[in-house]
């Protein structure tokens, strides 16, 4: 075949563009990591690597609601204990206070410890997220404190006001899996949630049932005690004991949860990785492929357009 | 016989016919650099002889002609192939722009040693990656509704719908590029229109004089083939070698005469149209640059620009309308989240880019607290969309973006398979019409000692003659 002078700068300017653009596609995926960063590189791997990059994201996502939730339900845990312990140490009161060897002085004096309990138990329930500044107990409703008190000449709690609401807030922790670690402070509904302080499901109405029992210690009405309080209260720490329980419960969902979400998410990692990351050593061999032909190229394309009939006239 | 003067006279024409070859050797060297050119070669024929007692006797040489070597067959092919390079190389650079323009790219920091390493350092910093942070941003809010979640809604909502603006922007600046592009392409065709019926005109003057208008007639298919790469033409020879052009069958040149031109209007329906400017006949372009940037922009450009269109004004709808039937914290109501109606207009409403306290999250008036429609709002992450082809928000991005990318990559292959058929017809043209210089070199060599040889005779004939008028005198 008859060649033209230019048909070797021709291909040759043809050949050095695509092998140069090849290693530049190498280097770029060496570099970078990636086999696609383009959607024109490769649309479906394009496509498959944003839907599993959102999916990713979303289970961070989750992972940091568990994370906001599980500290929620740690502040609430340390509440229902020292709930716990006051609701335990009311009921000794009761006890102790039935015993016919008391004298309306003992009565007095635990009807003063009663009245300290009542304060500490309106504290814990007016306990503030400190993530949010929000209340713990007041359900979805927001503003003033869950629980007002009224008080009388002395100083002495004599009734107690809810201002929540029975609902709690549900956040994602999965797919199609939502979870809440409130309490609401009262729930009168008898349905949904139970309640933290009032519960009518449960018959538990912890500040009303202490006034009572102070009120009862003050008039040394030793009888309604035994038979009325003692009873009462009883119901006050099964709710209670059910809310830690319920705790508990809820920080388990958690933990599965968050490995969940965590193993989904490196499962995830794993098919972004296959769908557009490199494969680094085939890419290096490719790239030498290349480097390889490009200095052959240049080494050939440079003697041959040196050479011509001119280099041996005369 | 010649006798000494007939062959001095042969001596003398020798000369001329090795110093034409000599010319035409120089003028192809000189042009082997020259684009499209078609390398010439001198035809030499014996001259006519005599009759003598003794038989025939030559009368030496002359130059017949000189040829253009060309192949119309390459040259036709060439059109052709030009026509659907300039295609698909229009395509490719609209739809580049349209990638670029969409922004929506992988990034990584880094080979990882095996496919088998789990941990990717793979981000997106496209629109797929800022929705999915608004879906979480509010996913996040029903978790903790702090006044740092807010701020963090509104920020992801922000950026999520200047995105969308700078999306839209881009798209709408890709379509005016392609506007530009067309009308370019239709005013170099219209040029090229005029100078191939000028130089029809040139080449049928000098051919009637008898000459070959060589480097006229190279001049003439340089400017087909530019012509085709923009637009698909018929052509026809004419009278006096002349080139007729047509498109779909309406006629641009006759012979030396340009009958009409190109122009482009806007269809009802917005779409970019060629006609002929005097007939106004509408031209259906299958080839060329030409239709190859209308095709991709009123094609896969304005597909992406509907898709985006559609993708914000339901994602403002679906948001506006959870969004709309909640109250804020306060128990107050009435503000929409997002405003706008399609990606070029879709902000954040300005009162809840000022007071984030105003998203209104809750169910109830009375629920301050209540973050139950934030769940709702994360949620719509993965509820399909009935007027996003029954899709999910995300997963109708993503295909919208597969859609340009599979565009873009065939357009990339079409133009790399084109770029390798147009280098095989281009070595193949020059194998005929391309100048060789070592060719030229030894023609060169050889019309020098062909014409070295002459001069001997002449120089031969001159002695002999001083032979003769010496016989006289001695």
């Amino acid at each position: 075949m008859r060649i033209a002078t230019n048909a070797y700068t021709d291909s040759m300017l043809s050949q050095f563009n695509s092998l140069a653009s090849q290693q530049y596609t190498l280097q770029n995926q060496v570099s970078t990591g990636l086999s696609v960063q383009a959607p024109s590189d490769n649309p479906t791997a394009m496509a498959n690597t944003l839907n599993y990059l959102s999916n990713q994201s979303t289970q961070t996502q989750y992972t940091a609601n568990i994370t906001t939730l599980q500290t929620r339900a740690t502040n609430v845990d340390s509440v229902l204990q020292s709930l716990q312990t006051i609701s335990s140490r009311a009921g000794e009161i009761a006890t102790s206070a039935g015993s016919p060897t008391n004298s309306q002085s003992d009565l007095n004096n635990y009807a003063d410890e009663v009245n300290q309990l009542i304060n500490q138990v309106v504290n814990a329930a007016n306990t503030k997220d400190p993530s949010t500044g929000k209340y713990l107990f007041g359900g979805t409703a927001s503003g003033s404190a869950p629980f007002t008190t009224t008080t009388d000449a002395n100083g002495d709690v004599t009734g107690v006001t809810y201002n929540g609401n029975s609902s709690v807030n549900q956040a994602q922790i999965g797919a199609g899996l939502t979870a809440s670690a409130d309490i609401p402070g009262a729930n009168t509904s008898g349905t949904g949630p139970r309640g933290l302080i009032t519960d009518s499901a449960s018959g538990a109405d912890f500040l009303n049932h202490l006034i009572s029992l102070r009120d009862n210690l003050t008039s040394g009405n030793t009888t309604a005690i035994t038979n009325t309080d003692s009873a009462n209260l009883q119901k006050d720490e099964n709710n209670i004991a059910y809310q830690v329980a319920n705790n508990g419960v809820i920080q388990n969902q958690l933990t599965t949860a968050a490995s969940f979400a965590s193993s989904n998410s490196t499962s995830l990692s794993q098919m972004i990785s296959n769908s557009s990351s490199a494969d680094l050593m085939n890419t290096m061999v490719q790239l030498n492929q290349a480097q390889t032909s490009y200095q052959a190229a240049l080494q050939s394309g440079a003697k041959i357009m040196q050479l011509s009939l001119l280099n041996y006239i005369q | 016989m010649l006798g000494l003067f007939g062959t001095l006279n042969m001596a003398a024409r020798s000369l001329q016919t090795q110093m034409t070859g000599v010319e035409v050797a120089g003028q192809n060297l000189a042009n082997v650099n020259t684009p499209g050119y078609s390398r010439q070669v001198v035809k030499i024929a014996a001259s006519a002889d005599i009759g003598t007692t003794v038989g025939a006797e030559g009368t030496g040489a002359s130059v017949t002609g000189i040829q253009q070597i060309v192949s119309s067959l390459l040259n036709a092919q060439i059109q052709t192939q030009g026509g659907t390079s300039g295609y698909w190389n229009a395509q490719q650079t609209i739809l580049q722009n349209a990638q670029n323009g969409l922004d929506e790219f992988l990034n990584g920091s880094g080979a990882t040693p095996s496919a088998s390493t789990t941990s990717s350092s793979t981000t997106d910093s496209g629109l797929s990656g800022q929705l999915t942070s608004l879906f979480n941003a509010f996913s996040s809010l029903a978790a903790s509704p702090s006044t740092s979640s807010q701020q963090a809604v509104i920020g992801a909502a922000q950026q999520l719908a200047t995105t969308f603006n700078q999306i839209s922007g881009q798209l709408g600046a890709a379509q005016t590029a392609a506007n530009t592009t067309v009308s370019t392409d239709v005013a170099s065709a219209n040029k090229l229109l005029t100078s191939i019926a000028s130089l029809n005109k040139q080449i049928a003057t000098a051919q009637f004089s008898g000459g070959t208008a060589n480097d006229l007639l190279d001049q003439r298919e340089q400017a087909l083939e530019s012509l085709s790469a923009l637009t698909n033409i018929t052509t026809s020879t004419g009278a006096n070698g002349a080139v007729n052009v047509n498109i779909n069958g309406q006629t641009l040149i006759t012979g030396n005469t340009l009958t009409d031109t190109l122009q482009t209007y806007t269809g009802a329906n917005g779409n970019l149209l060629v006609q002929t400017a005097g007939g106004g006949a509408d031209l259906t372009l299958t080839s060329g640059s030409i239709q190859g940037t209308i095709d991709a922009r009123d094609g896969e450009l304005t597909t992406m620009q509907n898709q985006v269109d559609a993708f914000a004004s339901n994602l403002i709808s679906a948001v506006n309308t959870v969004h709309d039937s909640g109250y804020n914290s306060a128990g107050g109501n009435g503000n929409n989240f997002f405003t706008g109606t399609n990606a070029a207009t879709i902000g954040v409403n300005s009162a809840l880019a000022n007071n984030p306290g105003l998203i209104q999250i809750s169910s109830s008036p009375t629920n301050g607290g209540d973050t139950s429609l934030a769940l709702q709002l994360s949620q719509l992450a993965g509820t399909t969309q009935t007027a996003l082809n029954s899709q999910t928000f995300g997963s109708y991005y993503d295909a919208t973006v597969a859609g340009l990318g599979n565009a873009l990559s065939n357009a990339n292959t079409q133009v790399t398979n084109q770029t390798t058929v147009s280098n095989m017809l281009q070595t193949q043209l020059g194998s005929v019409s391309g100048v060789n210089t070592d060719e030229e070199m030894t023609n060169l060599m050889m019309f020098q000692r062909a014409y070295e040889a002459s001069a001997q005779v002449v120089t031969t004939l001159n002695t002999m003659m001083g032979d003769t008028l010496a016989m006289k005198t001695s």
